[in-house]
């Protein structure tokens, strides 16, 4: 026990800071129905502003933690209660896009003007230690642990008893209901947003010295907020708190029990997701109410007609097929927007067919990659072979995912999958299963077609099957199960149609065409690697699918060009998770979520545009034999209506 | 004088309420009645802010109020109980008159809320949730006593209660519109909404179909209008 005592104390100093941004987490969740996926990114950007502050300019750190903590926060919070704001009514996919894209413009921002290299935070607490139960501890730690425990206390105190803290426990009940009594729920939700950045960036500050300037870490490793609120239910602002301490705990004790493992050494910081993934499979479905009503999204009618739709398809086609003979020696770059393609077509079939937001697709993409190459080269199997197995191996991973999306909807869904792709990413990646501890392995291209011109074929081809097959599923049976789903799950089951079969079932066809691309990106590279797959290309390939929504069924294909294509003829770097791209896609997914909902609220004004919330429109205007009879069958429903009201108006 | 004029207004991509005009005078009480559906809820929402009209214009005691947030229109005066149970569920009674009370003093409106339901005073430190279906609506009630309401707007609020709670509430209700403000009444007891009344309004499928004294209105044709059906004799 004694030998253990060292790492409870460390667990319970880093603890109480985790549990401090917890609280501010759930306490924006809870007045305002937003999930701040941009938490730990506010944390990060205190702790950069502290940083150049006191190490750029040289100024002293009183004035650093000024800026940082006092400064910063009410700016933050404004913006994210004029956000808030124009999210009303929003759907659920959309409000995650709009603070993934904030977050996505913070921490691009950092990572793109401070570097993604750690830079080292200076120390301002005193580093002496003192003897505590017979343990050393830091000065700091324990300034840390005791500012963080106090806040925690002061405001606990603070939201039970005083009027304002009475008004915000009040806002969380009924908004409406408050603003009858005279209050305004968005003055409320204003200290509350005041409050919650505050509690970020003043953690962010202390968590800082412990790990180094790291915006990519600090933004992530605030997310252990996430796992706290989860032990609190997103709910219980003292059990938040206690779930803070006890992920502190236990990342510290998986300090010690993994001291000495290279393969195991990711496990400690992803001892948040294990308790967030554990709280989410096995908490009541009751208890984890999205707070903020979903309406389905209207539909939408396509924009082109069945004829000139397949005619465009053929050109893009067409056009596809000339790229070689125009683009010269950018060719591998149209070669890697093709795995894109597939890989935005997978992301698409999820988000937008069945609306369900996944935030662990890069994962998936990764499982295939190293599948691949452990059976091509490892196994050597025939490379046309490796690269389906590689697909079929991703779909059991999928269908793990699948898992909480059985029971979860809308934001936890997102949560439980964005803590999957990070277990996934910190944990697997190193392990021998992926890409073992060296973290790349070698890929090879098929025999005969493994130059640059006769693999880019390779390439449209699947790409166009991929296309093809999604486009298939959207029209079959789950398609249309899928679109129902999305619409009301209340009614399929009243029609005795379960949704576990085809919730997994999408799941599984998604993460087969992700595993498929996986494969096809590391022959691409020559080289299978999870470096391009973190959480936060995740990330950013959610955002740009949703920035190109308005594509409609073609958005896979404006996304892959948009994040694959353009970023090689802009400054030069990789693909669009890099440089000051992410920026530009956060910003333009934050204008789309924002744009669709103030749209959403036009409607719920009187207007004769969208009469029903049925999805007859799209299903009539969509090519195909079946909407065809539909269009038929109207036609005679509408002149059928209007022979009876004039046979009506002649008996009068 | 509270006056509702020509108020169009609806939800998303409906029209609930069609060019309705509707005045509360000072010091009277009007019941607002008519079929399920037929937007009585709606025009209320509309009253006190909740929903903003697509057109027509809101004045009280003479002064534009169309538009204004439901916490402004509180400020000057209206007090709407909605609809269910319009009291914070996870919050104590207490907690739920201080916020009641828009910043006065909580021990006053303690105070004033007990006077008028004596039973409130013995559940202060309860949460409101835990309340039984009566008692939620005395404190749902309670709001109009707390602060002094010019009008106060009221929906249903004897719906789902025991007879004899029933009683104690119109009781209430007599007891507030003696004591001088306005009130418009939506309720589902016709004839006691009606005794209680100087003016009625019946609203039909968004349209107001009859406005005048209680004592013009015509029994059959009441029944006609919320069975939806002309009564043949």
């Amino acid at each position: 026990m004694t030998d253990l005592l060292p790492f409870l104390v460390i667990g319970l100093t880093t603890g109480s800071v985790y549990g401090l941004a917890a609280m501010g987490l759930v306490l924006t969740y809870k007045t305002s129905g937003i999930f701040n996926f941009a938490h730990g990114a506010i944390a990060a950007l205190a702790a950069y502003a502290f940083y150049e502050v006191k190490v750029v300019r040289g100024l002293p750190w009183p004035v650093a933690l000024l800026v940082a903590v006092v400064v910063l926060p009410p700016l933050v919070a404004m913006l994210m209660e004029r956000v808030t704001r124009a999210l009303a009514g929003a759907t659920t996919t959309m409000k995650i896009v709009a603070t993934i894209g904030i977050q996505l413009i913070i921490t691009g921002a950092l990572l793109a003007h401070y570097g993604a290299a750690g830079l080292t935070f200076p120390a301002f607490l005193p580093a002496d230690t003192i003897e505590l139960f017979g343990v050393y501890v830091g000065i700091d730690q324990l300034v840390s642990a005791c500012v963080a425990a106090l806040g925690a206390l002061g405001f606990f105190v603070f939201f039970t008893f005083s009027p304002l803290g009475v008004r915000m426990r009040a806002v969380v009940d009924d908004p409406d209901l408050l603003s009858l009594a005279g209050t305004s729920p968005f003055a409320v939700r204003s200290w509350a947003w005041l409050i919650g950045s505050h509690f970020a960036a003043i953690s962010g500050v202390l968590l800082a010295p412990l790990i180094g300037l790291d915006a990519l870490l600090l933004t992530l490793l605030v997310v252990q907020a996430y796992g706290a609120a989860a032990v609190g239910l997103f709910a219980s602002l003292p059990m938040t708190y206690a779930g803070g301490l006890l992920i502190g705990v236990l990342a510290a004790l998986a300090t010690n029990v993994v001291s000495g493992s290279v393969v195991l050494s990711g496990l400690p910081p992803a001892m948040p997701f294990l308790v967030l993934f554990a709280v989410l499979l096995l908490a009541g479905k009751r208890r984890l109410v999205d707070i903020g009503a979903t309406r389905p999204t209207p539909p939408q009618p396509p924009l082109l007609g069945p004829r000139t739709a397949r005619i465009v398809a053929l050109v893009v086609i067409g056009i596809g097929i000339a790229v070689p003979f125009l683009v010269g020696a950018k060719l591998p770059v149209y070669a890697n927007a093709l795995v894109f393609v597939l890989i935005f077509s997978s992301l698409q079939l999820l988000v937008r067919t069945s609306g369900q937001v996944s935030l662990a697709h890069a994962g998936l993409v990764a499982v295939g990659a190293a599948t691949f190459s452990h059976l091509a080269v490892g196994a050597g199997l025939p490379w046309l072979v490796a690269v389906l197995l590689a697909g079929a191996v991703a779909v059991p991973v999928g269908a793990l995912v699948a898992i909480p999306a059985i029971r979860l909807s809308g934001l936890f869904l997102a949560l439980a999958t964005f803590g999957f792709g990070l277990l996934l990413e910190n944990v697997v990646y190193r392990t021998g299963l992926l890409f073992g501890a060296s973290g790349s392995l070698p890929a090879p291209r098929p025999d005969g077609l493994g130059g640059d011109l006769p693999f880019y074929y390779v390439l449209l081809g699947f790409a166009v099957a991929g296309v093809l097959l999604v486009a298939a599923v959207g029209r079959s049976r789950l398609g249309r199960l899928l679109r129902a789903m999305a619409d009301s799950p209340t009614s399929l089951a009243t029609l005795g149609l379960g949704v576990n079969v085809t919730r997994v079932t999408v799941f599984g066809i998604s993460a087969f065409l992700a595993g498929v691309a996986g494969a096809l990106y590391a022959s691409q590279g020559h080289s299978a690697t999870g470096t391009p797959f973190t959480s936060f290309t995740s990330l950013t390939w959610l955002t740009v699918l949703v920035l190109c929504g308005a594509a409609r069924s073609a958005a896979p294909l404006a996304a892959a060009i948009v994040f694959a294509v353009l970023p090689a003829y802009g400054g030069g770097e990789a693909d669009g998770s890099s440089g000051w791209m992410p920026v530009l896609f956060g910003v333009g997914a934050l204008l789309v979520a924002l744009h669709e909902s103030s749209a959403r609220r036009g409607r719920s004004h009187v207007s004769a545009e969208w009469p029903t919330g049925s999805r007859a429109a799209e299903r009539i205007g969509s090519p195909g034999r079946a909407a065809a009879r539909e269009r038929v069958a109207h036609r005679d429903v509408d002149s059928a209506v209007r022979v009876r009201v004039g046979a009506a108006g002649g008996a009068r | 004088m509270f006056e509702l004029d020509s108020i169009t207004a609806g939800y998303s991509g409906s029209v609930v309420l069609r060019d309705v005009s509707l005045w509360v005078p000072p010091r009277s009480v009007v019941a607002l009645l008519g079929a399920n559906g037929a937007g009585k809820t709606t025009l209320l929402r509309v009253a006190s802010g909740l929903l903003k009209p697509s057109a027509g214009r809101m004045r009280l005691d003479g002064v534009d109020v169309t538009g204004k947030p439901p916490h402004v229109l509180a400020r000057h005066g209206v007090c709407h109980v909605p609809e269910g149970r319009g009291v914070f569920p996870h919050l104590t009674v207490r907690d739920n008159l201080t916020i009641q009370a828009t910043g006065g003093s909580a021990a006053e409106a303690v105070e004033r809320a007990v006077s008028a339901f004596p039973i409130l005073g013995e559940k202060l430190n309860q949460q409101a949730g835990a309340l039984s279906g009566g008692q939620q609506q005395m404190l749902a009630l309670a709001h109009a006593y707390v602060i002094d309401p010019s009008h106060v707007l009221l929906d249903e609020v004897s719906m789902g209660l025991a007879p004899v709670v029933v009683d104690e509430i119109f009781e209430s209700l007599a007891k507030l519109a003696a004591s001088g403000c306005a009130l418009l009444l939506v309720e589902q007891y016709i004839s006691r909404a009606l005794e209680l009344a100087d003016y009625a309004y019946l609203i039909t499928r968004g349209g107001i179909e009859f406005a005048g004294e209680p004592g013009e209105l015509d029994g059959d044709q009441l029944t006609a209008k919320y069975l939806g059906t002309p009564l043949r004799s």
